[in-house]
């Protein structure tokens, strides 16, 4: 066992790591559920890579046989999980996990976003206006109790 | 002709199946006609009673006369009826040193048995029962009529009837306890058969609790009988090896097969038995001692409580709500009679122990004087005939408390009597009930006899029969009372007591035909007044009502001066086993019989002058009569006896109420202490419940968070 080898081995596994805690953070501070499935998979290939290296290190395939089986069990998960998140965002026109609290505590009140006043509110200037004419036009906005876009 | 055991099984079994079928159908099928199957059964039970009484008769006269030698070989007459065995306990008595009675002192099981026994006890008494029941049940077609309630009324006299035959022929101290009780039942069931009424559901309550204290004495002499004796049947059995298969036993329970020496086997002496008896000599400390005075008198603090004597006698007069019937059937002629035959069945306990008969005697003759003093100033006219019963009961304990051959057999032939005219007086005032609309207070009636003749004329000789006139029932049983009780108090040990008790017993034989009369001319006489609620037509009752009266007034009439004929019920109960032993039993059957006219013509002035004094009181000069009540009340007589002796209140102020202070106060600690703690333990799954609860929130990220907070840990821990 060459120091090489063991130099190798350590590199990828510091890569590996790196990786799956990407991935970790990703998935805590993210609230996209396309974003979280990214970090899952980030998570994912952290373990692969590290699978791979101590496969090659100890000199055994069946690491790297084994990361072939999660890559193609990943891709059928990734098609599940963006097919479900399609459904998800059908049902509630958004990607935010916080619209899906379904399942709490029949007494526990939904998480509701706070709004933090970011200082006095500034009065806006009055703009001398034209008298509106005609029908102002419809915008359709969602009325959610939580925050449009991430 | 039927064997007796035939009838002596069929007697309760027809008012049983009666029972059965009317509790089945009397609601949807026999509605109205619901005492079609009880008078029919009573009719038979009646003849087959008839039937037994005739063959015990025969039987018991054809029974070895050995008259008064050494070995009280007394001519008794018993015939057992085993049926079946209810329950056996194997080897549960160990007997200490001369505790035992015949039999051995291993190998004494605990054996109940469901045994039946025909004497000249149970055979007068299974008639006496039969016949008022029967009269009782014709009587309630008429005074039932259009109840709704009709068909229960017949279920729980069938089941009264059937408990009550049962009570009287049982051979062993737990059936009559089991029956003691269930007769207790149905008088509770129909004290209250009227439950609508408060005072009705309030007067069966009270019955039931203040027979509970009685009961539970009774009990306790039971308990203390079998750790005494080791038995609880009443007669003599033998345990031999099964012929068939030896290594089973058999019990065998006829005095035949008992006395039969060829017979291999061990005999068991029954409580009251012939060998228990005949050895009575010999083994002085089953029948002395602490432990037979204890029994005795347990015995009779639960006679106190069916036959209301004193000092648990307040239940009785309150039983007059139920239906009047009932009170003629239960609550006078057979029910608290009761007491007054297990104390006769247990003669010889109370003879061998003069402790607890002077008891039995001071009870019975202070009973009979307080209810007639109550009575004597009572306005409803079935309270009045409720103290006299109270009263007459009296009489019988006291002439039980003599102890004597002549003073059971005299509380027999009172009960006897009694049975008839008090039946007689209730079903009269059940008549004057049903023609005036329920009324029953005296000062609001008078002068019925223009309206209801036959009523009235049975009533009077019912009244005659209680006050005790020459020649009906009641002066032939109070003279032979009296007679009982003054030879006791001639001769013998405490025969001060027993003289006292003579003039008290007097005394009570005039009050007893004063308040009689009085009730009787205040209904029957004087001014016609009937209440408003008879409405127009007060009448005489149907047909059906009146021809039980008669019955019963020409039983009134012609039963004591049959009976006392030649002292022919005195012989005949002297044959009965237990009752054969007493003192002067043995010389019954070769005595002439005596008749103390000196006796007769005290009782009969007594009661002539009662019922002269309330005659001129309540007829002929009202003006001396508030002038005698004006004096009674500044004495205080006429607030007592109006008071009732205030023992209600008293009851009501020494027990009625600290226990209901008790019970307000565990009710208190029941609902705050202990359903306080289960409340607070029951409290603590919610609330750790509720302080988890936030944990389960539904939001994605934090479960992700606790998940790898949960991985860190677990890593931590294989860590470290």
């Amino acid at each position: 066992m060459n120091n090489g080898e063991l130099a190798l081995l350590n590199d990828y596994l510091v890569v590996g790591a790196i990786l799956f805690g990407l991935g970790v953070i990703g998935f805590l501070s993210r609230r996209n559920m396309i974003v979280m499935f990214l970090a899952v998979e980030m998570m994912l290939q952290g373990v692969s890579l590290s699978l791979v290296a101590w496969g090659r290190f100890y000199n055994d395939l069946a690491g790297q046989i084994l990361v072939l089986f999660i890559i193609a069990v990943a891709a059928c998960e990734a098609a599940i999980a963006l097919a479900l998140i399609l459904v998800l965002f059908y049902r509630r026109g958004t990607l935010d996990v916080i619209a899906w609290q379904d399942l709490r505590e029949a007494d526990q009140p939904p998480y509701a976003e706070e709004e933090f006043p970011e200082g006095p509110e500034e009065v806006p200037p009055r703009w001398p206006s034209l008298t509106p004419a005609g029908r102002p036009p419809e915008t359709p906005r969602p009325q959610t109790d939580y925050r449009p876009h991430v | 002709m039927f064997e007796i055991k035939t009838l002596l099984v069929l007697i309760p079994a027809l008012p049983l199946a009666a029972f059965v079928v009317t509790a089945a159908l009397g609601k949807k099928v026999l509605r109205q006609r619901s005492h079609v199957p009880l008078v029919a059964a009573l009719a038979a039970a009646f003849l087959a009673s008839l039937g037994l009484l005739a063959q015990v008769y025969r039987q018991s006269q054809q029974a070895p006369d050995a008259g008064p030698a050494p070995g009280h070989e007394s001519a008794a007459y018993e015939k057992i009826v085993p049926l079946w065995t209810w329950a056996v306990v194997g080897n549960a008595y160990t007997a200490g040193e001369g505790k035992l009675l015949a039999g051995p002192a291993e190998s004494r099981d605990f054996r109940i048995e469901v045994v039946l026994r025909a004497d000249p006890l149970t055979a007068v008494m299974l008639v006496v029962v039969t016949l008022v029941s029967l009269l009782v049940a014709v009587y309630s077609i008429g005074y039932m009529h259009g109840d709704p309630g009709y068909w229960r009324f017949f279920t729980y006299i069938a089941l009264f009837v059937f408990s009550m035959t049962m009570l009287v022929s049982v051979s062993n101290f737990v059936l009559l306890y089991v029956f003691w009780e269930a007769v207790g039942l149905c008088s509770y069931l129909l004290i209250g058969f009227w439950f609508q009424k408060p005072e009705a559901a309030a007067a069966g309550k009270k019955a039931f609790l203040v027979n509970r204290v009685g009961d539970s004495g009774f009990a306790l002499g039971v308990f203390l009988i079998w750790i005494t004796y080791g038995t609880l049947n009443f007669h003599d059995v033998k345990v031999a090896p099964d012929p068939r298969a030896p290594e089973r036993t058999v019990v065998y329970h006829d005095p035949a097969d008992v006395q039969n020496a060829n017979l291999a086997g061990t005999q068991f002496g029954g409580v009251l038995g012939r060998t228990t008896l005949d050895n009575m000599a010999e083994h002085p400390r089953l029948y002395h001692g602490a432990a037979l005075v204890a029994i005795c008198l347990l015995l009779m603090l639960g006679a106190c409580g069916k036959s209301a004597q004193l000092p648990l006698h307040v239940w009785l007069p309150d039983a007059m709500e139920g239906p009047t019937p009932v009170s003629a059937l239960i609550h006078a002629a057979t029910m608290v009679t009761a007491g007054v035959y297990m104390v006769a069945r247990c003669a010889p306990l109370f003879a061998a122990s003069p402790q607890a008969r002077q008891v039995v005697a001071v009870i019975g003759g202070a009973t009979a004087l307080m209810a007639a003093i109550v009575a004597v100033t009572q306005t409803d006219l079935k309270r009045i005939l409720a103290y006299s019963t109270i009263s007459q009961l009296g009489y019988m304990f006291l002439a039980m408390g003599t102890g004597t051959l002549l003073g059971v057999a005299a509380g027999m032939f009172h009960l006897v009597t009694h049975a008839f005219f008090k039946a007689l007086l209730f079903l009269g005032a059940g008549s004057v009930m049903h023609a005036t609309g329920g009324v029953i207070d005296i000062r609001r009636l008078g002068g019925l006899r223009r309206v209801m003749p036959v009523t009235c004329a049975t009533f009077l000789v019912g009244a005659l029969g209680l006050a005790g006139i020459v020649p009906l029932a009641g002066f032939w049983s109070k003279d032979a009372i009296l007679q009982a009780v003054r030879q006791e108090g001639t001769a013998g040990s405490g025969s001060t007591l027993y003289a006292a008790l003579y003039v008290a017993a007097l005394f009570t034989a005039l009050l007893t035909a004063f308040y009689t009369f009085r009730a009787f001319f205040l209904t029957f006489y004087g001014p016609t007044r009937i209440p408003p609620e008879a409405g127009r037509h007060a009448h005489e009752s149907p047909r059906v009502m009146t021809v039980p009266l008669v019955v019963l007034a020409v039983g009134t009439v012609v039963v004591g001066a049959l009976l006392e004929w030649n002292r022919v019920l005195e012989r005949f109960l002297a044959r009965t086993p237990s009752i054969s032993f007493l003192e002067g039993a043995a010389h019954a059957a070769h005595s002439e019989p005596g008749f103390d006219w000196s006796i007769a013509a005290a009782s009969t002035l007594v009661a002539v002058a009662g019922i002269g004094l309330a005659g001129a009181l309540y007829l002929a000069m009202p003006a001396l009569l508030e002038q005698l009540t004006a004096t009674m009340k500044a004495v205080g007589l006429y607030a007592l006896s109006a008071g009732k002796f205030f023992f209600d209140p008293i009851y009501s102020l020494l027990i009625v109420r600290p226990l209901e202070g008790l019970a307000r106060l565990s009710a208190w600690a029941d609902r705050v202490a202990i359903d306080g703690l289960v409340d607070r333990i029951g409290g603590l799954p919610p609330a750790l419940g509720s302080a988890l609860r936030p944990f389960q929130p539904g939001l994605i990220p934090f479960y992700a968070l606790a998940m790898l907070l949960g991985l860190l840990v677990l890593l931590g821990t294989m860590l470290i």
